[in-house]
């Protein structure tokens, strides 16, 4: 339970960049779980190769992500702004093979860990004993940056000029382009946003589970995909909400109906909202778009 | 514009290069005639997946991104029946075919309502299912162990074991779902196809039954797609869960990108390309970044998109011909 809602904090920061790239631009950009493995990756290159403090990879990292974000979406997604839907998913699927092979070539396929020292000890001791249930510091550390880190997006999304911009051009590019906002500005902006929090779910999966790998982002972005799809695509306190549920679900899953299909359960989970309730638990109704 | 003098006889053209195809194995190659021939039975296998596909994506313009899910579908449904009931090629093929049709219409029936972006996500749940379940399944599939020990396919009590025996197999198949999707394109179900891509709602004010014809669509999508997983587990005689891995549906998807989306000829000649390329790359790459190379085809998909979406022979190359014939009759 406790390794569950901890499973679901982190695919709920991964699900957050989805939800907002698609709130905006309605592209399902399939990069971002890819983005969130790069996190991993270059935090780890940091700390080991350059030697850098944990806490000064752990910015510098977030910055380059989403300066990342928004190039990729200045090279690849905003050519295509007025192009069928269908080409620039594509563009997207494309972008996530790429960048995952690129991190094969650089990283190799080998698992690497996070060396120990990079956090102190105590983060690996106990917090709570509840009967057999421990939360270790490790833990709650993940579950605060993540409450807290939501808890600025939602003040950001709903108290600034950015963040009524960014609602505005989810609702209207055309009308927002005529009050003069500048759409791609704005586009920029939750790029960059969506993948710094990938990013940091990237660093926080790879302390948690003490294992990165390139492949570890078709995964990840996948199943918090589902989680933003279960939520309510488009809502970001749908997509904390998806990422919990989703989170429980599969460890819940895996410990009482069988271990092997634990992904599975992700992606029946997925299908299933997909089919019934395509608008997410608290998402507003979508319509039929073409 | 070559488009004009390639237009002016395709069917000398296309009389011209199966005489080469049926001639290829006994050209003098040397000793790598096998290997040749090996090279292209995956090419034209893939040929086949790539026109399958591009049922869904290039004539009814909705992504698919589980497709491998047909084809290893049918490759199970091959060796499975292979090895249990020893059955003869020329009943597992359709019955594999009747299997991917049966799982492309329950998969299709309630998805298909779907829009564009959900329908290609659920489409790939679909076949990371698919995987999951063979690898689970240990007494149906024999999960990852695979599935050694397929007898290879007999014509008249005489097994195949040759490469070239195996090429003019494959070429038949080709040959058969090439005439299947021409006839289809020029049918009523093609022009219904067309219509729901250009325009969903359009289509239907005009009387098109939406659901009933991209059900087809990808039903028949999904059956060719199984009937080549069939003939591939016949002709590998070993498969194995890891074979029909997500990336294999990019890839397929890449060969009918690159080729041209929508296009017979363009998906046949992506296929024709795109895959002997990856031997070259096989041949050319150190060991351990030959698994890197997908980045050339993901950096395909990109760039294509960016810079030629229609690929490298559009469909709209048929129109364009007609186009150019009434023009001529016009006198103009």
């Amino acid at each position: 339970m406790v390794n569950g809602i901890t499973l679901g904090g982190v695919y709920a920061l991964i699900a957050v960049g989805y939800t907002m790239v698609y709130g905006v631009i309605q592209l399902i950009n399939f990069a971002h779980g890819e983005i969130y493995m790069l996190g991993a990756f270059l935090a780890y290159t940091m700390v080991t190769v350059f030697g850098l403090p944990f806490l000064a990879a752990f910015v510098i990292t977030l910055l380059i992500c989403s300066c990342f974000g928004i190039i990729l979406d200045f090279i690849a997604y905003r050519p295509l702004r007025k192009a069928p839907r269908l080409a620039a998913l594509i563009t997207a699927i494309g972008m996530s093979i790429f960048l995952q092979n690129l991190a094969l070539m650089i990283w190799g396929s080998q698992i690497k860990a996070y060396p120990r020292d990079v956090l102190p000890e105590i983060f690996f001791q106990a917090a709570w004993n509840l009967g057999d249930v421990t939360l270790s510091w490790l833990q709650v550390f993940i579950l605060l940056i993540t409450v807290i880190s939501m808890a600025i997006l939602h003040i950001v999304i709903h108290r600034t000029r950015i963040g009524t911009a960014m609602r505005a051009v989810s609702q209207d590019k055309t009308t927002a382009a005529l009050m003069g906002i500048g759409v791609n500005r704005v586009i920029s902006f939750t790029f960059a946003v969506g993948s710094a929090m990938g990013a940091m779910a990237g660093i926080l999966v790879g302390l948690y589970y003490n294992a990165i790998f390139p492949t570890m982002g078709y995964i990840a972005g996948i199943k918090a995909f589902a989680a933003a799809v279960l939520g309510g695509i488009g809502s970001v306190p749908g997509a904390m909400l998806g990422g919990g549920v989703l989170g429980i679900a599969e460890v819940m899953g895996a410990g009482y109906i069988s271990s092997e299909y634990r992904d599975g359960i992700s992606y029946a989970v997925m299908i299933a909202v997909i089919l019934f309730k395509p608008s997410g638990l608290i998402g507003r109704p979508i319509g039929e778009k073409a | 514009m070559d488009v004009r003098s390639l237009g002016k006889n395709p069917r000398l053209l296309l009389m011209a290069l199966l005489l080469l195809a049926i001639l290829l194995p006994w050209l003098p190659m040397g000793g790598s005639t096998n290997y040749i021939l090996r090279i292209l039975t995956t090419a034209i296998l893939y040929m086949i997946l790539a026109m399958g596909l591009n049922i869904v994506p290039g004539f009814t313009g909705l992504l698919d991104l589980g497709y491998v899910g047909f084809y290893g579908i049918g490759a199970y449904t091959s060796g499975l029946l292979a090895i249990h009931y020893d059955m003869s090629l020329w009943l597992i093929l359709p019955l594999a075919a009747i299997n991917g049709a049966i799982w492309g219409i329950l998969l299709g029936a309630p998805t298909l309502r779907l829009t564009g972006d959900y329908f290609a996500i659920v489409t790939f749940g679909f076949s990371e299912l698919v995987v999951l379940v063979i690898r689970n399944e240990l007494w149906l599939t024999r999960g990852p162990m695979g599935l050694p020990g397929i007898s290879p396919p007999a014509i008249f009590g005489h097994p195949l074991t040759r490469d070239w025996e195996f090429y003019y197999l494959i070429l038949i198949l080709l040959l058969i779902v090439l005439v299947v999707v021409t006839r289809l394109q020029d049918s009523r179900v093609g022009r219904a196809w067309f219509a729901i891509r250009e325009d969903e709602t359009a289509a239907q004010c005009c009387g098109v039954n939406l659901i009933r014809y991209k059900v087809t669509a990808f039903a028949i999508s999904a059956s060719i797609g199984a009937m080549a997983g069939a003939f591939y587990a016949k002709w590998f005689k070993f498969i194995h869960p890891d074979m029909f891995k997500f990336w294999e549906s990019i890839l397929i998807l890449c060969l009918i990108v690159f080729g041209g989306m929508g296009s017979i000829v363009g998906t046949m000649l992506g296929a024709l390309i795109l895959i002997p390329l990856s031997e070259v790359l096989r041949a050319v790459l150190p060991q351990g970044l030959f698994s890197a190379r997908y980045l050339i085809y993901g950096l395909v998909l990109v760039l294509m998109m960016r810079w030629r979406p229609e690929g490298l022979i559009p469909f709209e190359w048929a129109q364009a011909r007609k186009a150019l014939l009434s023009k001529e009759r016009l006198g103009l």
